[in-house]
């Protein structure tokens, strides 16, 4: 009597009369049965983590999408909401699941530490930008660059983290425009909040075209001013 | 709404929760069934009516979740120490919760193949035979998968 029959057995996937022969030789033999017991147990377990997603309420989003951004900018603004209950998921509104946007403007307001709106853009303080231009990934400072990389539209994009605010800024024009937003994480013993961390790799990871720059590619991307070499 | 919104509508509990059953964390698991959800509804011509709704939207979320898999590799890389905040910062959150991450963390450690098999038929509770049409695999396939993924969570949760 193999596992994957005692398996099999439990998922309800044999008939009358192999199941019968299972359970015989589970009733037999006392190693079997403590094989088939710690089968259903796992089973059971995993179902009483699992299934009160499927019965739990589902709540309607916060106020209602004020325009279209990316995924990435919702994915940030979301794990920034995780702390707090999740409001998330849709029924009666599933065409709205379509218009995903969050303005980031709305959330972080001028005078919270480092946007300022710009011709309706945001628009990063100084410190943000002095860093951005000419701050290596991993360098010292107030505020830090974390990784640089190039987003899918072929721009220069550098995730750093600052006081008061953290997040992804990519090349637009001759400065840097804020793509994800989280709060800044002022230093607590030897890790960082774990908001904006986990919002700015997701954001990250939906943004990154190809690989992180390297080290190298990172100094000749600065020499150049962060603009792109062709076109 | 129309009947495939509804019916779609049905069936996003489950979606959601299949979702927790692939992803990292509960965020990536609302991001995969959000991209799922905006897949399914463009690709909505595809389905051909009369044919499992739900296994044609868990296919579509399990190929979205094999598309990301790169990208997840190299966040891990790239930003480990997001892990350890993780953890710390999340866990208080509900005691409920604890055990939900708890668990997703130990489908994490399992290599991708026994993990959506494991989630298809142990917290799905797809029939093999669907599990096995999803996955696009004989389903001796799907079994050996399904077994050596079980035997090695045994081995983390009991071991």
């Amino acid at each position: 009597m193999d596992e994957a029959r005692i398996i099999a057995w439990i998922d309800g996937e044999l008939d009358g009369e192999a199941a019968a022969e299972v359970a015989a030789a589970v009733a037999a033999d006392p190693a079997l049965a403590a094989q088939a017991e710690a089968h259903r147990r796992m089973k059971a377990r995993f179902a009483a983590a699992f299934d009160p997603i499927v019965t739990a309420p589902v709540a309607r989003p916060g106020p209602p999408p004020a325009s279209v951004v990316s995924l990435a900018a919702v994915r940030a603004a979301r794990a920034m909401e995780a702390p707090k209950r999740k409001s998330w998921a849709i029924p009666g509104a599933i065409a709205a699941s379509l218009l995903v946007g969050v303005l980031l403007g709305h959330q972080w307001s001028p005078g919270g530490g480092g946007i300022a709106d710009r011709d309706g853009t945001l628009a990063l303080a100084p410190s943000v930008s002095h860093a951005l231009d000419g701050q290596l990934a991993g360098e010292a400072g107030a505020v830090r660059v974390a990784l640089s990389f190039r987003d899918h539209q072929g721009d220069y994009c550098r995730s750093f983290a600052g006081q008061h605010l953290a997040g992804v800024a990519c090349r637009a024009g001759s400065g840097w425009q804020l793509r994800t937003a989280a709060p800044g994480a002022p230093s607590q013993g030897d890790y960082r909040m774990a908001g904006s961390d986990a919002a700015t790799a997701a954001a990250i990871a939906a943004m990154i075209e190809g690989d992180p720059l390297d080290a190298a590619q990172e100094r000749s991307a600065r020499s150049a001013g962060w603009r792109l070499k062709t076109n | 709404m129309d009947d495939f919104e509804a019916a779609l509508s049905a069936l996003l509990p489950r979606l959601r929760r299949f979702a927790h059953g692939l992803a990292h964390n509960p965020a990536d698991a609302d991001d995969l069934t959000q991209a799922t959800l905006e897949r399914a509804l463009k690709a909505r011509w595809q389905w051909q009516a009369g044919t499992s709704l739900d296994a044609w939207a868990y296919r579509i979320m399990r190929n979205l979740w094999i598309d990301t898999a790169r990208s997840r590799q190299r966040r891990d890389q790239v930003l480990a120490p997001a892990e350890l905040g993780e953890s710390v910062g999340v866990a208080p959150e509900a005691e409920g919760k604890a055990e939900l991450h708890f668990l997703m963390r130990a489908l994490d450690r399992l290599p991708d193949e026994q993990r959506e098999a494991v989630a298809l038929v142990m917290i799905e509770g797809l029939a093999y035979r669907e599990a096995a049409d999803v996955l696009d695999v004989p389903i001796g396939t799907l079994t050996s998968r399904l077994v050596r993924g079980r035997q090695a969570l045994i081995e983390m949760l009991e071991g």
